[in-house]
């Protein structure tokens, strides 16, 4: 590829530039799924399972059609059968329809409380929710395991007798429930530990929880005479709601479209379609549009996927000096009813930041009757983090050193290999730390309260993804420059995308307009997953903006009377060096030329070199014994982004990314029932931070650029939530002297470890 | 059983046939075609539905739309001026206090609120009345400093 100015040249990349679509924003004019309204709109409700763990022996819809101002009712009958491995397309691994399948609508069994059963399209939703208490269910109710224990117990029901375990060796005992076991070796481990001067414990159980974005889902699904369907959705990416509905509901993909509207958030729950199919399938029923919104009941009691619950032991060995000798890890990942979370990733992220020469780690995805775990920024990550960051900290105490020191002795950096065995692309790791090192969160003395209080500091790391991201740059007859992308915009993409293509075409940020475009507009573009659209979108802008540009010299040196190579182009201007002073701005030349045809930049990227994101978080917390209650004084995030696109969108997802993190740490979790019912299913109960809740997040941004990706950008919106509960468990563990190994950390658990403990009763 | 109602939405006089059961959600939302304002939770735990009744901050979700005969509501969609921003949305967009801008709507009307009576807020006044919106996107560092920045910028 082309290579790009260098950071001091560049005008618009590294500006703190608002959000190009903030107008619509602050007025309420951008318009999100739930918002839209279509001539003859009807609505659509769900039933869902009530039970965790059932077979489904006979649906009766017949009252429920029966009843006045009912248009359309579907149950798994009206859909086709997809099989387990029915693989679409999906980045650089694909992914299996039938899990979306079964997610979307049970079949013959349900797998958790809350998993649609049935559907009603009705002139209103009250008369859909009445038609929905019209509709017979008979069940044989099965017993039921609600946690990583119960589940892989001998004696434990088998949720997917058909489903054959990978992963693991010839006559290998298996335990119950498990869909896939993940190894990660290399050296041997545990050798290694016995051998080590010093070992750091931690076995952590971490409650599920939930991405918790305040738009709840939603869609609008209409049919038309010809068989074409639209959808307009709130999704992450609109071609994984095409290619999932087309499959779900065996239709050819070109006779859908599907139109991503503005996404209320999603943080990787807005991947996997939940309420499109069905108002598809309703819309076609019905001939009418049909509008499904969730309510927020729904989606926290089963309608969508939350964050995986996991059991994470983990040893780190050492040498007396400090040096890494041996890092053992096992992950049991609560997948939820369906089986297939990858645990690879989640592994590598709690290891692959330091250098060690034994590393065994091993991950299982665990089935149980809950409700299928999606994506959560970082998908994993913070729970692993948890389990490992903690016990490096624990590594710290017994070696009596230093923390920060400790892990600077042993940083992963350029070259060295990662636990997959390849080496390191360029990493700015070791600047992280040593601007740790440097800042005053981390050499001011942490000054006494009337509470004890301590400071924590947890290293985060995530790889991210690449996939497919694409462009199409049009120059419009007045010279301005028009952006049409595949992805969606989650998180300020619009503008980031209108800073490339600026800077590229060297001209004012009012003068881009970027869009996202539909399915049948723009090209395949994988969904905005893997902190990877920031990245390969802004290598498909540039590069559709340098296919444009090239055009339009073409033009500019017929119009120069000048040979092309001749033609330099500066800000928005052509010259010639051959004819003097000749120029052309892209105003003139658009102007003169429109009528040649449209100039079209084509920009498509796949397969960047991994955009590695490594951080360091420093958290100063105050622990009231008494209550248990942990308070957040001060937290400071330094990231290595390669490249701030936008330093104030990249502490926006720093910042934002820390809160969820402080949320899951300290007060966020699903409280089960032993029967599968969700106790919590409200946001008074699932309690997510507050402003009060949280104090001001310092981010501290650090541009280690990597090479062969345009800008050299790194991976940004991830990383930043990876390390926060571990760094607030070092924390609490520095004010108290008692590890917190359950998450969140709940004043209740705070208080039980306390008490637990000698705090409080030598002094 | 439905009602007329009579209110004045916006400084506009407005005459709406509503159901016993609608909220003053539904009826923004569903009868008056204000869609600006947001429905996150309908329990009153998000704030995205944040409206002014008479002046006072409430969750539109938790009102019924019957005990809004006569009354003075103020959406969204009645805080700027024509397309001149209100000091708290201008700035919530130069600080980069929106995201996916779900929330944002409801944080403009508690800022705005806020505003209204105490001029010259604390970060600490103002995380107070944020408090009962939540926002999952931005970690509310972005919005506390728009709206102390809109509070600098004079009286709204």
């Amino acid at each position: 590829m082309t290579t790009t100015k260098a950071p001091s040249e560049q005008k618009v990349i590294g500006q703190r530039a608002p959000r190009v679509d903030g107008g619509e924003r602050v007025t309420g004019r951008a318009v999100y799924p739930a918002d839209l309204v279509r001539p003859g709109l009807c609505h659509g409700r769900i039933l869902r399972s009530p039970h965790a763990h059932a077979r489904i022996l006979g649906i009766d819809t017949s009252k429920a059609a029966a009843l006045t101002g009912v248009l359309a009712v579907v149950t798994a009958n009206d859909f086709p059968i997809v099989p387990p491995g029915t693989i679409i397309p999906f980045g650089e691994t694909g992914a299996d329809a039938w899990i979306s399948a079964v997610i979307v609508l049970a079949r013959d069994k349900v797998l958790w409380r809350g998993q649609p059963i049935a559907a009603v399209a009705a002139l209103d939703p009250h008369i859909a929710a009445a038609a929905l208490d019209l509709i017979d269910v008979r069940w044989e109710i099965l017993p039921a395991v609600m946690s990583i224990a119960a589940a892989m117990a001998p004696e434990a029901p088998l949720i997917h007798p058909d489903i054959k375990p990978k992963g693991f060796d010839a006559g290998a005992a298996i335990p119950r429930n498990v869909g896939a076991r993940t190894l990660i070796e290399r050296g041997d481990v545990a050798a290694a530990l016995a051998s080590s001067v010093a070992v750091g414990r931690v076995a952590a159980v971490i409650d599920t929880g939930h991405q918790g974005y305040i738009e709840p889902h939603a869609c609008i699904a209409e049919a038309d005479p010809q068989g074409n369907v639209t959808i307009w959705a709130s999704t992450q990416g609109a071609f994984q709601t095409e290619i999932q509905t087309a499959v779900l509901l065996n239709l050819p993909q070109s006779k859908l479209k599907v139109v991503p509207l503005e996404i209320g958030g999603g943080f990787g729950g807005k991947i996997t379609v939940h309420v499109e199919p069905i108002a598809a399938r309703l819309a076609q029923k019905c001939g009418r549009p049909v509008k499904i919104v969730m309510s927020r009941e729904e989606m926290l009691a089963g309608g969508s996927g939350p964050a995986a619950a996991a059991e994470i032991e983990v040893a780190v060995g050492a040498t007396a000096d400090g040096t890494l000798t041996a890092i053992e890890g096992r992950y049991f990942y609560d997948t939820g009813g369906l089986p297939g979370t990858p645990t690879t990733l989640v592994m590598q992220a709690s290891a692959a930041h330091y250098q060690c020469p034994n590393i065994r780690l091993e991950g299982m995805d665990v089935v149980t009757n809950k409700p299928r775990t999606e994506a959560y920024r970082g998908p994993g990550g913070i729970q692993a983090a948890f389990a490992f960051e903690q016990a490096v900290d624990e590594l710290a105490l017994s070696l009596n050193m230093d923390p920060l020191e400790l892990r600077r002795r042993n940083a992963a950096v350029t070259g060295s290999m990662m636990p997959i065995g390849t080496p390191f692309p360029p990493l700015g790791l070791t600047t992280v730390l040593d601007s740790v090192a440097a800042h005053a969160c981390w050499r001011d003395p942490l000054g006494s309260g009337a509470l004890p209080r301590g400071r924590g500091l947890a290293l985060g790391y995530w790889r991210g993804t690449s996939m497919t991201s694409a462009a199409q740059v049009m120059v419009a007859g007045d010279g301005r420059v028009m952006v049409s992308m595949g992805t969606v915009d989650i998180s300020g993409t619009r503008t980031t995308m209108a800073q490339v293509a600026a800077e590229e075409f060297e001209i004012p940020l009012g003068d881009v307009h970027v869009s996202m475009g539909d399915t049948k507009s723009a090209g395949y573009s994988d969904a905005a997953a893997g902190s990877r659209v920031g990245r390969t979108m802004a290598a498909a802008v540039s590069e559709a903006c340098r296919d444009a540009l090239g055009q339009l010299r073409g033009r500019a040196a017929e119009k120069l009377q000048a040979p092309p190579d001749t033609i330099t182009y500066a800000s928005g201007v052509f010259r010639s060096a051959r004819t003097g002073d000749a120029s052309l701005t892209l105003f003139d030349l658009m102007r003169a030329t429109l009528s040649d045809g449209a100039v079209i930049g084509r920009g498509v990227s796949t397969k960047l070199p991994f955009g590695v994101e490594v951080g360091a978080h420093v958290c100063d917390v105050e622990v009231d014994p008494e209550t248990g209650q942990v308070t957040i004084l001060r937290y400071t995030a330094f990231q290595d982004v390669g490249r701030a696109l936008n330093p104030m969108a990249v502490e926006g997802q720093i910042e934002g990314s820390v809160v969820q993190g402080l949320g899951w740490a300290l007060t966020e979790h699903f409280d089960y029932a032993a029967d599968g019912r969700l106790r919590n299913a409200s946001l008074l109960d699932y309690r997510m931070p507050t402003a009060l809740d949280v104090p001001a997040i310092e981010c501290v941004i650090i541009e280690v650029p990597v090479p062969g990706v345009p800008y050299g950008l790194r991976g940004v919106g991830e990383m930043p939530i990876v390390p926060v509960a571990a760094a607030v468990g070092n924390g609490i563990r520095r004010a108290v002297g008692v590890r917190l190994t359950q998450m969140p950390m709940t004043p209740e658990r705070v208080l039980r470890a306390i008490k637990g403990s000698n705090f409080g009763r030598l002094s | 059983m439905k009602t007329v109602m009579t209110l004045d939405v916006n400084g506009e006089p407005r005459e709406v046939l509503a159901e016993g059961r609608d909220t003053l959600l539904e009826l923004l939302r569903d009868r008056l075609g204000l869609t600006g304002t947001k429905e996150g939770c309908s329990n009153g735990n998000c704030g995205s539905c944040t409206v002014l009744l008479d002046g006072e901050p409430v969750c539109a979700c938790l009102v019924l739309a019957a005990e809004v005969n006569g009354a003075r509501v103020t959406t969204i969609e009645g805080i700027a001026t024509g397309n001149d921003l209100h000091p708290v949305q201008a700035e919530l967009i130069r600080h980069g206090g929106t995201q996916c801008g779900f929330c944002t709507p409801g944080i403009v009307l508690s800022a705005v609120a806020l505003l209204a009576r105490n001029p010259r807020p604390t970060d600490g006044d103002i995380r107070h009345a944020i408090a009962g919106n939540l926002c999952r996107c931005t970690g509310y560092d972005k919005i506390v400093e728009a709206v102390a920045a809109a509070a600098q910028g004079g009286a709204p």
